[in-house]
């Protein structure tokens, strides 16, 4: 039997990435590293308002009171002794809200005071608030007038003239990250096909490595076929790799396909796959081999939404940053993922992407230099 | 008009090649012919062409004008045949890292379709020690010797060796010499390019001597030197009996060394 050169490139090809532990460690190691760490920290994700109460009055309608508020799972109450230490641990951030509930509360406003006269005058909680907290505070405040409110009510045995009905429903509950890995994993492709193409052909050329094949009767499109299915197979793997254990460590739901999701790595891949080609044909060293895919890759990890929404960022910056092809993959895979999106509602990402790897194809094909 | 029959009983036949980088004639005009099983020398300084031309055997770059045939193929409109009839054994060449010196052999049979068993060609070149070793962990000497082992898997008719024994320690280059020698045994061509003269009278049937593009001299080695000799030359201090090589190796002994 024969043996096929293409077949036999390929698996060493194969064989050389799995046993190279750089690579592994870029490639599969790091991005789960930073989902891991990041998603660990949660960031963006909504907390509990730290409230401090000084309760001046400390009777049963102030007890009543701080009761209620402290069923209120959106509020940590923490009792404090006095002012002074209360508002210094404002100052220092340990509370969003400081609340103080004055002696005459209960005595002057209470139920006692209701009796015979229509009106009398308010009691006055003071709230001191963290201006820095905006949602935080905000929420605070709000739980405290609901609940002034309805012990108003209960006080003045008004009627309400407004009813709230709310209806429970099961909605997604989005943490950082869910948003998170599909970042990710785009960004992870990214790496691979770049770095691991442009430094590998470097270095075969500056070795002499390929000089040596191609005393051989071997096709050149055989060894290039064979780098290229290599490094696909490696993204399809490292995408079910990232998303397995989002999936199973951190719960992330995935609501749509994952075949869609590896259809799109495949596609990005081919894309910076190309890319990588055409900065190893360009750059004569591996020195100069890393600049260069540095200075494409790392505006696009902080461009490309990987890490936070573009919509955080300027208007106009928006609009340049939503051709990059790092923003294609990772919109579509978010949209995928978190949206439950099919692969063909995602054709902009999709035509965006294969715009991006005609361009980088003629790049190679222009710019690769066997010697 | 140069005659293009094949000479008899020659392997290798170069008419007349011509080839230039820029301004520079690197190859200007040279034509000779190996005969089977022979070993040929091709001497010279350095840009004297002599990497130029091999290269143009080798199929790795076409003559701008000029017949180079191997084997009866012509270089210039079948360079992949004739790769497949010949082993290179490049000056300096690094295989893959992460493999190991089987895989390599095995990678590189499949090159040529065919599946090879790796500890053959390991023996060839007194490597079968070192199959499971990675390429950049062998000595210089090992290193020269796997690079031949690469160029044997397709049972090559000639062999192409450059510089086979540059930067290696006496007792390795006397080891390569063995090893050519019985390559020669087997019946191949070999064609090789070396700066060291001893090397090249032990070792070659005829030397081409270059410069400047283009072949000076081409005979036995014993004939230049008869030649040499004929003209008047004489050296002014009579050869002694032995040199410093020889004490070298009467001190260290041949035995290879190596890790």
């Amino acid at each position: 039997m024969r043996a096929n050169p293409t077949l036999a490139l390929t698996w060493a090809a194969m064989k050389m990435w799995f046993r190279d532990r750089q690579a592994l460690f870029w490639s599969l190691f790091l991005p789960l590293v930073i989902m891991v760490i990041f998603g660990l920290m949660n960031f963006g994700a909504f907390g509990r308002v730290d409230v401090g109460v000084i309760d001046l009055a400390d009777n049963p309608e102030s007890q009543g009171m701080l009761a209620v508020l402290e069923i209120v799972e959106a509020l940590d109450i923490t009792r404090e002794s006095d002012r002074a230490s209360a508002l210094s641990a404002l100052e220092r951030g340990e509370r969003e809200l400081v609340l103080v509930i004055p002696a005459e509360f209960g005595s002057s406003g209470g139920p006692a005071a209701r009796e015979g006269t229509g009106g009398f005058p308010p009691v006055t909680l003071e709230v001191f608030y963290n201006e820095g907290q905006p949602r935080e505070y905000q929420v605070g405040l709000a739980v405290l007038r609901q609940v002034t409110d309805e012990l108003t009510f209960q006080f003045t045995d008004a009627d309400r003239l407004f009813l709230i009905d709310a209806t429970p429903v099961e909605s997604r509950n989005l943490r950082y990250v869910d948003f998170l890995m599909p970042g990710i994993v785009a960004m992870a492709i990214m790496q691979m096909g770049l770095f691991s193409v442009a430094f590998a052909f470097v270095q075969l050329k500056r070795q002499g490595i390929l000089r040596r094949l191609l005393a051989t009767p071997v096709k050149p499109v055989s060894f290039l076929f064979a780098q290229v299915v290599t490094r696909l197979t490696i993204s399809v793997l490292q995408t079910g790799v990232l998303v397995g254990v989002a999936v199973l460590f951190f719960d992330v739901e995935l609501a749509g396909n994952i075949l869609s999701i590896l259809a799109l790595a495949l596609v990005g891949g081919a894309v910076f796959i190309s890319l990588g080609f055409a900065v190893s044909g360009w750059a004569r060293s591996e020195e100069v081999a890393a600049p260069i895919a540095n200075v494409i890759a790392l505006p696009m990890m902080f461009l490309s939404g990987v890490f936070f929404p573009r919509e955080a960022m300027p208007k106009i910056l928006q609009n340049v940053t939503e051709y990059l092809p790092l923003t294609y993959l990772a919109d579509s895979m978010r949209s995928v993922a978190i949206d439950g999106a099919t692969l063909w509602s995602q054709w902009v990402g999709l035509i965006g992407l294969a715009v991006w790897l005609a361009v980088s194809f003629v790049l190679a094909v222009t710019l690769f230099r066997w010697e | 008009m140069t005659d293009l029959s094949p000479s008899p009983g020659a392997i290798i036949e170069v008419r007349d090649i011509h080839k230039s980088y820029g301004n520079l004639a690197a190859v200007a005009g040279v034509s000779f012919s190996v005969k089977k099983g022979e070993v040929f020398g091709i001497l010279g300084p350095n840009g004297a062409g002599k990497t130029t031309t091999v290269e143009i055997l080798e199929g790795m770059r076409p003559p701008d004008s000029g017949v180079a045939m191997v084997d009866g193929i012509d270089v210039r409109s079948d360079p992949r045949r004739v790769k497949s009839v010949i082993g290179i054994q490049l000056q300096s060449s690094a295989f893959f890292d992460k493999l190991s010196l089987a895989e390599i052999l095995q990678v590189f049979g499949s090159l040529y379709g065919k599946r090879v068993n790796p500890r053959a060609f390991l023996e060839q070149v007194d490597l079968q020690d070192r199959a499971k070793s990675q390429y950049k962990t062998l000595s210089g000497g090992q290193k020269q010797r796997f690079s031949i082992a690469t160029a044997l898997v397709n049972d090559p008719l000639v062999l192409f060796l450059d510089e086979p024994t540059t930067g290696l320690d006496p007792q390795a280059r006397h080891h390569m010499w063995e090893l050519v020698q019985g390559f020669k045994e087997e019946g191949r061509t070999i064609l090789l390019t070396t700066h060291y003269m001893e090397e090249a009278e032990e070792l070659c049937d005829r030397v081409a001597i270059m410069d400047a593009g283009k072949i000076i001299a081409l005979d036995q080695p014993q004939s230049l030197i008869d030649a040499l000799l004929g003209r008047g030359f004489r050296k002014e201090h009579i050869e002694r009996l032995a040199n410093l090589e020889d004490v070298f190796l009467d001190l260290t002994g041949r035995a290879l060394r190596e890790g």
